[in-house]
C-alpha cells in the first residue's frame, strides 16, 4: 500500500513538475540531444511507476527466490493471505485496474498508431513514385510545386522530398544543408521519438507530462537535426537555407502552430554553438538517471527486504513483529507441499 | 501489397505526357522504344492504377482508353497538403524541414541575417 503510494506520488509529481524543469529555453537548446535523452526516461519512468503501483496493490509481496516453485508456492500462500480480507481484494482490484488500464490504453494506442502510420508512408510513398521525379545525384525526390518545402518520408522505404521551388531557391551548399538535416531526422529515428510522445499522450491524455512532451519534443529533435547539419556544413550556411525555404514557401494564411519554431532555430544557428559543460551534462545525466531507477528501487524493496527475514519459525511467533495475517498463516494448517520452518516458504514481516 | 515500381511511374508520365485518353496499345509502343517489355504486364500495371483510383478508364470499341484522374501538378499540391497538414496525423507520417514562419518572424530573421553577414565582412 505504502509502496503503491510513494510510486503513485512519485508518478504524480513527476509530470507536473518535469514540464517546468525542461521545458523553456535554457539548457535544453544547448544540449537538444541530452534533453530528448531526459524526456525520454522521464515519460518511461512514469509509465512504469504507474504500473508498478497498480501492481504493488494487487499483487502481495513475495521474497525474492532462486527456485521458480519455491516463489510460486510462497505466492500461492501470500495471495490466500491477502485475498482474506475483503479490504485487500478490494485495494488488489484497484490495483488491477490501474495496471490494467494502463497497459491496454497504451497497447491499444500503439497498435493504432502503428497501423495508421503505415497505411499513411504507403499511400505517400506510392503518390510520390508516381508524382514525384527521383534525383539519385541529390539522394532525393523532387516534386514539381511552386512552394519550396523540404521533408523526409521515415521508415523502411525512407525518402527525402524536396519541392522544385526550394531547389531553385538553394544553392548547393544550401542544398546539402538542407539534406543532411533530413538525413539525420532518418537515422536518428526521431519518427519513433515522436511516435512514443504522441501514444502516450493519446493513452494517458490527462498527464501534463506526456502533453508538454509532444510539442518539446517536436522543437527539440529539429534541433538536434539542425545540430548534426551544422556539423557537416556551416552554421551560417544552414541558417541561411532555413530563410531560404521560409522566405520561398507560400506565406500562411494563419500563423502555423509550429510558429515561434522556425525563428528560433534560425537565430540559434545565427548565434555560435554554446554547447553544455561537462559538469552540467553529468548533472543532468545524474538526475535523469535518479528519476529512472527510483521507481524500480521502491517498487523492489519490500520483496528485497521479505528476503532477510527468518522464515515461519516452528510453533510459537517469535519477538519479530508478524503481521496478523502472517501469524494466521503460521498457525494455519500447513498447505500440501510446504513444511514448517523449511526455508523455502517465507512470509513477509512487517504490514503492506 | 506490392509498392508502386518504377514501371507505374514510367505509365503515368507517358499518361501524362499525351494528355489524352489512350489504350494499353499506345502506351506499349511508347515504352518499348526504351525497354523490352510485354503486352500483358502494360496491361496489368494499367489497371492496378485504375483499381487504385489513379486513372479513369472508358470502353473504346473493344478496348479501354485510360488517362489520369488528375494533372501531376494537382497531385503535386495534394502532396505537399498532405505533407503539411497541421490537423492532421502529420507526426505519424512525415518531419519536414520547416514549419511555416510569419511574415513578421521572416523579417526579423532576414535582419538578423543581414547584421550578421555585416559583422563577418
Amino acid at each position: 500500500m505504502i509502496v503503491a503510494l510513494l510510486l503513485l506520488s512519485y508518478a504524480g509529481g513527476l509530470s507536473v513538475l518535469a514540464p517546468r524543469v525542461l521545458t523553456g529555453r535554457g539548457w535544453t537548446v544547448r544540449a537538444p540531444r541530452l534533453a530528448v535523452a531526459a524526456w525520454q526516461v522521464l515519460i518511461v519512468s512514469v509509465l512504469a511507476a504507474t504500473f508498478m503501483a497498480g501492481l504493488a496493490l494487487a499483487v502481495p509481496t513475495v521474497p525474492i527466490r532462486v527456485g521458480l516453485s519455491e516463489l510460486l508456492r510462497a505466492c500461492e500462500m501470500a495471495l490466500r493471505a491477502g485475498y482474506a480480507t475483503p479490504g485487500h481484494a478490494a485495494m488488489a482490484a484497484t490495483g488491477l485496474l490501474l495496471s490494467g488500464g494502463v497497459a491496454l490504453r497504451l497497447g491499444y494506442w500503439l497498435v493504432r498508431w502503428a497501423l495508421t502510420v503505415r497505411r499513411q508512408r504507403r499511400a505517400h510513398l506510392d503518390a510520390l513514385t508516381l508524382v514525384g521525379r527521383p534525383s539519385p545525384e541529390l539522394g532525393a525526390v523532387v516534386v514539381g510545386h511552386a512552394a519550396a518545402a523540404a521533408y523526409c518520408l521515415p521508415g523502411r522505404h525512407r525518402r527525402i522530398v524536396l519541392t522544385s521551388a526550394a531547389l531553385g531557391a538553394l544553392d548547393g551548399d544550401q542544398l546539402r544543408a538542407v539534406l543532411g538535416h533530413e538525413l539525420a531526422h532518418l537515422r536518428g529515428r526521431h519518427d519513433l521519438v515522436l511516435a512514443l510522445a504522441d501514444v502516450v499522450a493519446r493513452a494517458l491524455p490527462f498527464v501534463p507530462l506526456f502533453i508538454a512532451a509532444r510539442g518539446e519534443l517536436r522543437a527539440l529533435i529539429e534541433m538536434v537535426a539542425d545540430d548534426v547539419a551544422a556539423g557537416d556544413h556551416d552554421r551560417d550556411v544552414l541558417a541561411s537555407a532555413l530563410l531560404s525555404v521560409a522566405e520561398g514557401s507560400a506565406p500562411a494564411a494563419t500563423l502555423a502552430a509550429g510558429g515561434p519554431t522556425a525563428a528560433v532555430r534560425i537565430r540559434r544557428m545565427l548565434s555560435p554553438a554554446h554547447p553544455l559543460t561537462r559538469m552540467s551534462r553529468f548533472g543532468v545525466g545524474l538526475t535523469v538517471g535518479a528519476a529512472f531507477f527510483l521507481p524500480i528501487f521502491v517498487a523492489g524493496a519490500p520483496a528485497a527486504m521479505a528476503s532477510n527475514q527468518p522464515y515461519c519459525p516452528v510453533g510459537e511467533p517469535t519477538s519479530l513483529q508478524l503481521a496478523p495475517v502472517a501469524r494466521q498463516i503460521c498457525a494455519a494448517p500447513v498447505p500440501e507441499g510446504c513444511t514448517r520452518g523449511h526455508s523455502s516458504h517465507v512470509l513477509r514481516a512487517g504490514s503492506r | 501489397m506490392r509498392r508502386f515500381g518504377e514501371l507505374e511511374s514510367a505509365v503515368m508520365d507517358r499518361l501524362w505526357a499525351r494528355d489524352e485518353p489512350s489504350t494499353v496499345r499506345d502506351v506499349l509502343d511508347e515504352l518499348r522504344a526504351h525497354r523490352s517489355i510485354a503486352y500483358t504486364t502494360v496491361m496489368t500495371v494499367m489497371d492496378n492504377l485504375y483499381k487504385k483510383r489513379w486513372l479513369t478508364r472508358q470502353l473504346d470499341g473493344r478496348a479501354y482508353r485510360y488517362r489520369p484522374v488528375a494533372s501531376r501538378d494537382q497531385y503535386s499540391a495534394a502532396l505537399m497538403h498532405t505533407a503539411f497538414d497541421e490537423s492532421g496525423d502529420r507526426a505519424a507520417a512525415l518531419v519536414s524541414f520547416l514549419d511555416q514562419m510569419s511574415a513578421e518572424d521572416t523579417e526579423a530573421v532576414r535582419n538578423a541575417l543581414r547584421k550578421l553577414r555585416r559583422r563577418t565582412r
